[in-house]
This record gives structure tokens, sequence and C-alpha cells, in this order.
């Protein structure tokens, strides 16, 4: 435990993960005085599951992030579905309408894997070099509370230390909301423990396998291949850098309050996968190696309860980030992008706070109304389909299973993000015009970067020194392409704000105009993509040439990756 | 530092204090703790359950969700201690 600590900061974080880092970060930037306190000896390696990384984090969370070069596994460029009805017999159906094409996927993908360890390590370090302290370590076992509001937080040891604002980023178990008075204990119910086992591969075997897709498998009750559905997400294998990460995940109780014998029902999945399904057992069984097994609770069905998704987020002195708010993504099953965008609104909240001088429950409920008002948050942890696959899957219709899989997990998702998605893009518009070739140079970058971390034929990593002259004719144009666009956007600013005001109502109705389109133009999409796969080869080629051969800068890298 | 080869990937540092408690006064020995539990940390004994060992806890809090008399107490282990991993 340090014992350099002061004795009150403007802002204590409480836990070093996503969430934690990334509202330390918003607060140290502003110059407030800024704590992160971990209770891991090392950043992220008491966090479980971070697994996929859906790309609206990258592109409307924060910006350091998105104008950095944190450490991604592999770039993920689609979903591919199995659903098993017989597996004895090997009857499989399969969805994999959600892809990316090429020529610009993988490079241009739907999100990033990571292991969490890496990444809030990165996420720390960039925390601490805007100002924030970080001490690992240390348990904060309690709070000072006074007059009803939160003033600090008690450790281990005893000590006390101030602050004006607690941002408690602790995780799904809330242990000091709960002690706080803010929300109670979640139900067994609406918890699920995820079972993760990481194997290492041989990168050009997880190439060939697996690609960049990621491969989700629902099966009946009775065919015992995953957790019964809805209650869990059965089961999902993520390709890594040079692994594979394969989880299950499964609710601690059912609607009747019956608890599930765990440790049975996940032995005796796996068991059936590794033994029954056939890309596992005849193409990985033999090429992977079991490196980990892992397992943590998180709440995957609050938002869908009345009660639970009413709970407040925050009260006088302390605001609920992430998962310790419960703002995990019931519907993609991945709280990232919930907490980064929590964290950046708390930040804010925190700041607008101190300078007003006001941290009371009554000024610092506008946290509350921002996060239920933001369009992704308050898409991703209600929308329901987790919840219908569930009725499917009771009523053996094969029919409707697969409908709500391809409405969660295939094409159909599309029909649903696209109004949160826009508006979001409306706000961010707004607030930057040069955050398009942001993002444009932010994939190009993520993706040189993992091609350096893990290709076999490319020795060198990191980001060299930029020399003039080093650069191909087509980084210039490249180059030049970005500026001139910075440049006309910025001029034509004005008009894009006010014409993004004017989208907002079309935004609403996104949703159900793609809805009613969905069955036009998937046919065709998914035609398109047929004929790209293969038609498009040398430019996906010559893309990733290019890519991987610019020099760092030439995509905005701003500093050296450390290896 | 303790390793075993049954959850590979993961190792335990400092000594297994009781950072998980079961109150015998609320415990009906209903055994929902055993059943959600991977690592064994529970044990019925005389209709009630206690904590047998926390040697393999991964932290994980599913006895303390679980339990429908809140009879179990959950804490995190010191600073530092409890399970480590690079893995998740």
């Amino acid at each position: 435990m340090d014992c350099t600590l002061r004795e009150s900061y403007d802002v204590v974080v409480v836990g070093a993960g996503f969430g934690g880092t990334a509202a330390a970060h918003h607060t140290a930037r502003h110059g407030l005085s800024t704590l992160v306190i971990e209770r891991a000896e090392n950043i992220g390696e008491k966090i479980i599951s971070g697994l996929t990384i859906p790309i609206y984090g990258f592109l409307f969370g924060p910006g350091f992030i998105r104008d950095g070069t944190p450490p991604i596994e592999r770039p993920v460029d689609g979903i591919i579905n199995y659903i098993v009805t017989d597996i004895d017999r090997e009857e499989i159906v399969i969805d994999d309408t959600l892809r990316f094409p090429k020529p610009f996927a993988p490079i241009f993908s739907f999100g990033y894997n990571a292991y969490c360890a890496d990444f809030c390590q990165w996420q720390a370090d960039e925390a601490v070099r805007v100002g924030a302290e970080v001490v690992t370590k240390t348990v904060v076992s309690d709070l000072i509370i006074e007059g009803g509001s939160v003033r600090g937080v008690v450790l281990e040891d005893g000590r006390n230390i101030a602050a004006k604002i607690v941002i408690n980023a602790e995780g799904s178990q809330g242990l000091l909301s709960v002690k706080a008075g803010i929300r109670k204990k979640y139900p067994p119910r609406v918890i699920s423990l995820a079972d993760t086992y990481d194997y290492t591969m041989k990168k050009g075997d997880v190439d060939r396998i697996f690609g960049h897709s990621i491969r989700f498998l629902w099966a009946w009750d009775e065919q015992n291949m995953a957790p019964p559905l809805g209650y869990g997400n059965g089961l999902m294998v993520w390709p890594y850098g040079e692994s594979l990460h394969f989880m299950q995940d499964q609710c601690l109780a059912m609607d009747d309050g019956t608890v599930q014998n765990l440790k049975k029902r996940f032995e005796t999945y796996h068991k059936n996968v590794v033994e029954k399904l056939p890309w596992w057992r005849d193409d990985v069984e033999a090429k992977a190696e079991l490196r980990a097994h892992t397992w943590q609770c998180f709440e995957i069905f609050v938002g869908l309860d009345d009660e639970l998704r009413a709970m407040p987020l925050s009260t006088g002195g302390m605001l609920l980030v992430g998962d310790a708010g419960g703002l995990e993504s019931t519907e993609l099953c991945d709280g990232v992008p919930a907490a980064w965008f929590s964290a950046e609104i708390a930040g804010r909240v925190a700041r607008e706070a101190i300078e007003a001088g006001d941290v009371s429950e009554d000024f610092l409920s506008r946290y509350d109304r921002e996060i239920r008002n933001h369009p992704i948050i308050a898409w991703s942890i209600t929308a329901p389909h987790r919840y219908l696959l569930r009725n499917a899957q009771q009523d053996h219709d094969l029919g409707s299973l697969r409908k709500y899989v391809h409405a969660g997990w295939g094409f159909g998702a599309l029909a649903h993000t696209v109004s949160p998605l826009f508006r979001v893009f409306l706000s961010a518009i707004r607030q930057d015009p040069r955050v398009l070739t942001s993002w444009v140079r932010m994939f190009f970058r993520n993706y040189r970067h993992w091609h350096h971390s893990y290709s076999d034929d490319v020795s060198s990593c990191g980001d060299e020194v930029i020399r003039p002259g080093d650069r191909s004719v087509g980084e210039y144009i490249f180059i030049f392409l970005m500026w001139w666009s910075d440049l006309v956007l910025t001029v034509f600013w004005p008009v894009l704000w006010t014409m993004s005001y004017l989208f907002v109502p079309f935004a609403f109705l996104m949703k159900a105009i793609a809805g009613f389109m969905v069955w036009l133009y998937e046919p065709l999409y998914v035609r398109l993509l047929g004929r790209l796969d293969t038609s498009a080869v040398g430019m996906t080629e010559a893309l990733i040439r290019f890519t991987v051969k610019a020099r760092a800068a030439t995509f905005g890298a701003k500093k050296r990756r450390e290896p | 530092m303790r390793t075993t080869d049954t959850f590979p990937g993961v190792r335990w540092v400092g000594e297994p204090e009781l950072f998980i408690r079961i109150d015998p006064k609320k415990c009906t020995g209903c055994g929902g703790c055993l059943k959600v539990c991977l690592a064994g940390c529970f044990e019925i004994v005389e209709k009630t359950a206690r904590v047998r060992s926390l040697e393999w806890c991964m932290e994980c809090s599913a006895c303390w969700y679980v339990c429908p008399q809140d009879a179990v107490e959950f804490s995190w282990p010191k600073g530092g201690s409890g399970f480590h991993t690079r893995f998740g």
C-alpha cells in the first residue's frame, strides 16, 4: 500500500478497469487532482471477461482511446452463429449474415478483441500521463458518509481519503454502492457466471479456422452443448492474436428461483463441445492448448427489470460507472462501451459539480438523466432479444429462434441499432467535424498495430521515427485526402451543425424504416458479400499491404507503443 | 504463491484469509452456494453451509449473490492477494 497518498483529492476513482481509468483520464486531463484505487497487484488482473469491444465504443467513446494505440488482439469482421438442433446427426443451422465486406474487412471492423489486463493497463498509463495517480494493492473497505453524502473512502488499513466526488467503478458486485444505500444487491436471476477457457493456438491456424469472425453457438437444452438460451448466452469463441477465448455463461438462478449446478453444467457443455461439435472436434482440438481457466460474475438482465433499471446511479458525492451501475449490455453481452460512455459522462458531471461547488444528490442526478438518455446505453441495456430467445427455445420453435438470433447477432441487428448509432453520430459531428477523419485514421492505425504485433512476416514492431521522404506516393495521397477532408468539414461545419439537428427526427424513424426494409436490402447485401469476397481479394491485399507498410504517423499515431 | 493444474493460468498470492464468511444463524443449508461455486469452496456440515477453503476462490461472488438468506458475507481479500491472471 502506498504511504505517499495525500489526505484529500478532488476525485477518487474506485477500480482501475475500463470505466474507472477512462473517468480518471477525463478528470485528470481537466486539472482535477485524481486518485485511482485498484485492489489488484497489477492493473486488470482481477478482470476476467472483456472479450469483443464493439466498434461503437471506439467511435463514440473517450477520445484518448480513439486517437491512441491501444493493445487490441484481433479485429473482428463479423459473427457466425451456429444453431445446433441435433448434434448427434450434426444438424446445425448457420447464420453468418453479419459480416463486414471485403475489401474493407478486416481493416474496417465491427470491433476488436482484447485481453482486459493489457488494455486496462494501457488506459491507466494514459490516465497517469495526464496527471492521475494510480495506487494498486489497496482495497477500499468503506465510505466516508456525512449528512447523507459521500465525502471520501476508507482504505483497508483504516486511512481516510477525502474526496469531493467518488466515482465508483468497482464492478458488478457493487459492494460500496450497497453500503452507500444507492442500490440493492441484484437477485441471482439477473447475474450470469462467465466460465472462460483460454487456449493458445498458432496464428496461422487461428487465421485459417476462424479468420476474423467470432463464433456463437446456440442449442436446445437437451443437446447439452450450451447453457439455456436467454439465461446466458450459449457458447462463444473469440479468436485473439495467437489464441482462442472460449466462454460459456449461465445465470445463477432461473425465473422460478432454481439455482443451477454450474460446475456440473459447465463441465458437460465443455466436454460435448470439444468432443461433438464438428469444427472444434476436427479442426481445433488437436491444435489448441489450454492456457487458463477463469470465471467471473456479471450482471446480464438488469436493464430488463423495471425495478432494477430504476435504481439510481448517483447520490450526493458519488457516481456509479459501468458494471457498478448495472450498465452491462444485455443485448451485446459486452459492457465495455457502456463503461466508457458512462465514464466520460461521470467525469464531465464530476467536473461541473466541483466547478459549481455543488456535489449534492440533486446536482449529480443530472448524471442519471444523461445516462438514461444516452441512445446507445439505453438501447443496449433494454433490448429484449436474449429474453425472447428463451421463449423460442422453450417452445422448440426453430423459426422464432432463428429470427431472434438474426435480430440480435445477425444482419437484423442493424435494423434496431441504426437509430441509436445515428443519434450519437449526429452528436459527434456537432462536437467536432474532424471526428470523421479521426475514425478513418483509427481503423488504419489499429489494424497496422495489430498486424505488426502478431504477423510472422513483419519484424518491425512499434512506431518508428518518422523520416520525411520515406513515405510512399499512396501515403502522401492519404495524408492529403485527410487534410483536405478536415478543411472542408471545418469550413462547412456550421452547415453540418445545422443539418445534424434537422436529421434528429429522421434518426428516430430510421429504426422503423430499416426494420421494414430489411427483407429488401439483406438479400442484396448477402449477395454483394459473396461477390466481393471472391472478386475483391486483390484489392484487399493491396489495402492491407498499404496499411502495414505505411509509416505509423501517416495514420496519426502520436506516441510509441510499448512492446 | 500457489498454482494448480485444475485452474491453469491462474496464480494465487498470499494466505487465503476468510474474506467470505457464512453466518450460521442465517444459513438454512439450501446448498445454493455449493451449486454455483466452481472452486469447491463450501461444504454442508450438520445442515449448515460453511467455508471449507478459499484456496482456489476466484472472487466471483456467486455465493454472495445466490444466498436467499443473505447469510454469505462477502468482501475482497487484502490488497493484491487472492487470484491473479493475465488471460481474461
